[in-house]
C-alpha cells in the first residue's frame, strides 16, 4: 500500500545515478539493488503488478540507513527515504519484513526501545532545561549522556531528565515507517516533555529530527522549543559559560552526523566544540552537507555486520586525512564507529573532551 | 453521531497539471492525493465516531481511485465507495452534487455528511451547498472545530470577521476548512484490516441516474477557456542575491496586485 505521493517520487527518476555514488550502503556492498534508484524501480514494478512485494524485496528496503544522502544530491528533488519508509510499512503489514527487524519491533513494544533494556534513571530534576537523552545514549552510550549532563552542570545550567523518558518514536518510525503507532509514541513523548514547561535539549539528533520535522505535522508540537545538544553547548561556549581547553596539537576530524547535517544544516557547532576541546581539525571526504553516514543504532540492530563495514568505511575516510581522532557528538555514530576503531586511532566523545 | 458520510476528492499531486481539449483536468496520468480540506472533514468524522459509530467515505473519479481508497480504509473508514462511470466525465459542481446526493440516499441514512470546503483543483467551494440543497438538508460551511452536543453538534465556523459558534441538529451537511483537523496516519492493524475490505464500486445506473443527469450533459456550466493567470510571470532572470531577489519579488507582487 504505497501512497501516490511516494510512488510519484519512486517513478520520476532521470537515471543520472548520482545516488549510486553517494549511498554508504551501496559503497560497501557494491550491489546494484542497494542503490536508492533500484529500490524505486522495484516499487514501481510492484505498482505495475510486474513483481510481488516479497521477502527479498523487503530485505532490500531495509538495506538503507535513511541517511538522505541520495535526496541531498538528487537533481530532480525526489526523496528515496520517503518511499523506502512506506515500503517498510508494507513489509511489516504483509509480514515480509526480516525476522531481525520484527524482533526489534517486538522489543520496542515491550520496553520502548530496540535493545529490550530498561533506561537508567539520572536523578536530575533541574529547572533551566530538559535534556532528552534518548534510547541509544541511555542504554548503549551512557558515558556520552553523563558527559553532556556534567558539561551543563559545569556551565551552571540546571538540567532535568525525565524519570521515565518516553521513546520519541524515531526507532519505530525507522523500522516500520510513519504509522499511527509511531504517532501515538510521539504524542506520549510530546505530552511528557510539554508538561515540564522547559525547553528541550536533545542529545541524539535522530530524536531531534522527528521532534522538529514530524511532531508538528502530527499535532503534537513541542511548545517550549527544541535545540540540539551540540548547538546548545556551542552557545554556552560563545557566552563564555564554558571555557576552551588549551590546544595540545592533537589532530582530529569531525564526523558529521547525517541527520544533524542535512536536516538541521548544523556543521559549525560541532567544530566549535572540537576546537574548544583543543583539537586541530582536518576534514574527511564527504563532510558537512554531504556527510556520509557511519550507520545507525536501528540498522546496527538488524544488520550488525553490514553496519560494521559501513563504519569501517568512515574510518578509512579518517585515515586518508592525517587526523588520529574521530570526533563525534552523536550517540548513534559513537555506537557504530566504536565497532571497529583502527589501531592507533581514537574515537572521541566531544562532550567528554570538553569537560 | 453514529454514521457519517464523508465525501472526498482526489486532486493532482503536482501543480503542473495538463488540461484536455475540453478544458478538463487530465487525471489519468497524474499522481493523485486526497484534497486537504476533505482530509480535515474525514479526521473530524473519525474523532466523532471513535467512541462508536462508523465512517463511510465516498468519492467520484477514475477506476484507479479504488486502490487509493484503501488508504482511507486503513486510517479507519468502515466502508469505502467509488462512483466511477465514463458518463460522469466533465461533471460541473451541480452534476457532481446530484450524483453524490443519489449515492448518499442509496448508502444512507447518515446522521451527517462531511465535505471539505473546497477542492484545490477546482476551487469553487460549491459542492457542499449544492449537495445539501439536493438532499434538502441544512448546510454549515467553513467549520474549523466540531464536537458532539447530545444528539446534535456544536460547530465553530470561520466567518469574515471572526469565529461563529453554532449548534446544529442532524442530519446536516458540514464543510470543513483546510488544515482544521490533520488526518491521522494509518496503523498496522488498520492496514491489515483494509486489505480484507472490498471497495464498493457504483456506476450511474446503480444510482438510478440517467445520462442526462451526469457529466457534461448534466452540467449547467461549461468551461470555455483556461489560461495561465499571470502569463510570462515565471520568465525572467534568476536572482542569486537575496536583497535583489526580495526587491524583485516585491515588484512582482505590486504588479499582480494592480
Amino acid at each position: 500500500m504505497i501512497s501516490q505521493n511516494a510512488l510519484h517520487h519512486a517513478e520520476k527518476c532521470r537515471f543520472c545515478w548520482m545516488c549510486r555514488h553517494l549511498c554508504p550502503v551501496q559503497h560497501q556492498t557494491g550491489k546494484e539493488l542497494n542503490t536508492p534508484r533500484a529500490k524505486g524501480l522495484l516499487l514501481s514494478m510492484v505498482n505495475k503488478k510486474a513483481q510481488n512485494f516479497d521477502k527479498d524485496m523487503a530485505q532490500a528496503m531495509y538495506e538503507c540507513l535513511l541517511c538522505d544522502a541520495c535526496t541531498n544530491d538528487c537533481a530532480t528533488g525526489y526523496q528515496p527515504p520517503l518511499f523506502i519508509r512506506e515500503a517498510r510499512t508494507e513489509a511489516v503489514v504483509s509480514e515480509t519484513a526480516p525476522e531481525s527487524v520484527m524482533k526489534l519491533i517486538e522489543n520496542i513494544e515491550t520496553t520502548g526501545n530496540i535493545f529490550g533494556d530498561e533506561k537508567p534513571s539520572y536523578g536530575q530534576d533541574g529547572t533551566d532545561v530538559l535534556v532528552y537523552v534518548g534510547e541509544v545514549a541511555a542504554i548503549k552510550v551512557p558515558e556520552m549522556a553523563k558527559n553532556l549532563l556534567a558539561l551543563l552542570a559545569k556551565a551552571g545550567v540546571s538540567a532535568k531528565v525525565l524519570e521515565k523518558e518516553p521513546a520519541s518514536g524515531v526507532m519505530l518510525g525507522d523500522l516500520m515507517g510513519y504509522t499511527e503507532e509511531v504517532r501515538q509514541q510521539a504524542a506520549v513523548c510530546a505530552k511528557a516533555i510539554n508538561e515540564t514547561n522547559l525547553p528541550v535539549v536533545v542529545l541524539d539528533s535522530y530524536d531531534a529530527e522527528i521532534m522538529t520535522q514530524e511532531y508538528p505535522e502530527w499535532d503534537c508540537e513541542l511548545t517550549n522549543g527544541v535545540v540540539t545538544a551540540t548547538a546548545f553547548v556551542a552557545k554556552l561556549l560563545e557566552e563564555k559559560r564554558l571555557e576552551a581547553s588549551v590546544a595540545l596539537g592533537d589532530v582530529g576530524a569531525c564526523h558529521d552526523d547525517d541527520r544533524l547535517a542535512r536536516t538541521f544544516h548544523e556543521f559549525t557547532p560541532v567544530r566549535k566544540i572540537a576546537v574548544a576541546a583543543g583539537y586541530e581539525l582536518r576534514e574527511m571526504f564527504n563532510h558537512e552537507k554531504l556527510a556520509k553516514s557511519c550507520g545507525t543504532a536501528v540498522s546496527y540492530g538488524y544488520m550488525p555486520e553490514l553496519v560494521a563495514r559501513i563504519a569501517r568505511g568512515r574510518w578509512d575516510d579518517l585515515i586518508r586525512t592525517d587526523a588520529k581522532a574521530m570526533l563525534v557528538a552523536n550517540p548513534e555514530s559513537w555506537l557504530c564507529l566504536n565497532l571497529c576503531v583502527p589501531k592507533g586511532y581514537q574515537l572521541v566523545d566531544l562532550f567528554g573532551a570538553l569537560l | 453521531m453514529k454514521h457519517i458520510l464523508v465525501c472526498v476528492k482526489a486532486v493532482p499531486v503536482s501543480t503542473s497539471v495538463e488540461v484536455d481539449g475540453q478544458h478538463r483536468l487530465k487525471r489519468d496520468g497524474a499522481s493523485l492525493q486526497w484534497n486537504i480540506a476533505d482530509e480535515s472533514a474525514l479526521e473530524a468524522a473519525f474523532r466523532l465516531t471513535d467512541e462508536g459509530g462508523g465512517v463511510t467515505v465516498l468519492t467520484m473519479g477514475p477506476p484507479k481511485l479504488e486502490g487509493i481508497l484503501t488508504e482511507l480504509l486503513a486510517k479507519g473508514a468502515r466502508r469505502a465507495v467509488l462512483i466511477t462511470d465514463r458518463l460522469m466525465a466533465g461533471a460541473d459542481t451541480r452534476a457532481t452534487a446530484k450524483v453524490l446526493a443519489a449515492a448518499a440516499e442509496k448508502l444512507g441514512p447518515f446522521d451527517a455528511i462531511f465535505c471539505g470546503c473546497k477542492a484545490i483543483d477546482g476551487e469553487t467551494g460549491q459542492v457542499p451547498g449544492e449537495l445539501a440543497a439536493v438532499l434538502k438538508l441544512p448546510c454549515v460551511s467553513n467549520v474549523e472545530r466540531i464536537e458532539m452536543s447530545g444528539d446534535g453538534l456544536i460547530v465553530a465556523r470561520r466567518i469574515e470577521n471572526g469565529i461563529q459558534d453554532m449548534e446544529v441538529a442532524g442530519p446536516v451537511v458540514v464543510s470543513f476548512s483546510s488544515y482544521s483537523y490533520p488526518l491521522r496516519l494509518a496503523g498496522i492493524l488498520g492496514m491489515r484490516r483494509a486489505r480484507k475490505t472490498v471497495v464498493e464500486v457504483l456506476a450511474a445506473a446503480d444510482l438510478g441516474l440517467s445520462p442526462e443527469d451526469c457529466g457534461l450533459k448534466g452540467s449547467l456550466t461549461k468551461v470555455v477557456a483556461v489560461e495561465p493567470r499571470f502569463p510570462g510571470l515565471r520568465r525572467g532572470p534568476k536572482e542569486t542575491d537575496m536583497e535583489a531577489g526580495v526587491q524583485r519579488l516585491c515588484g512582482i507582487l505590486r504588479e499582480v496586485r494592480r
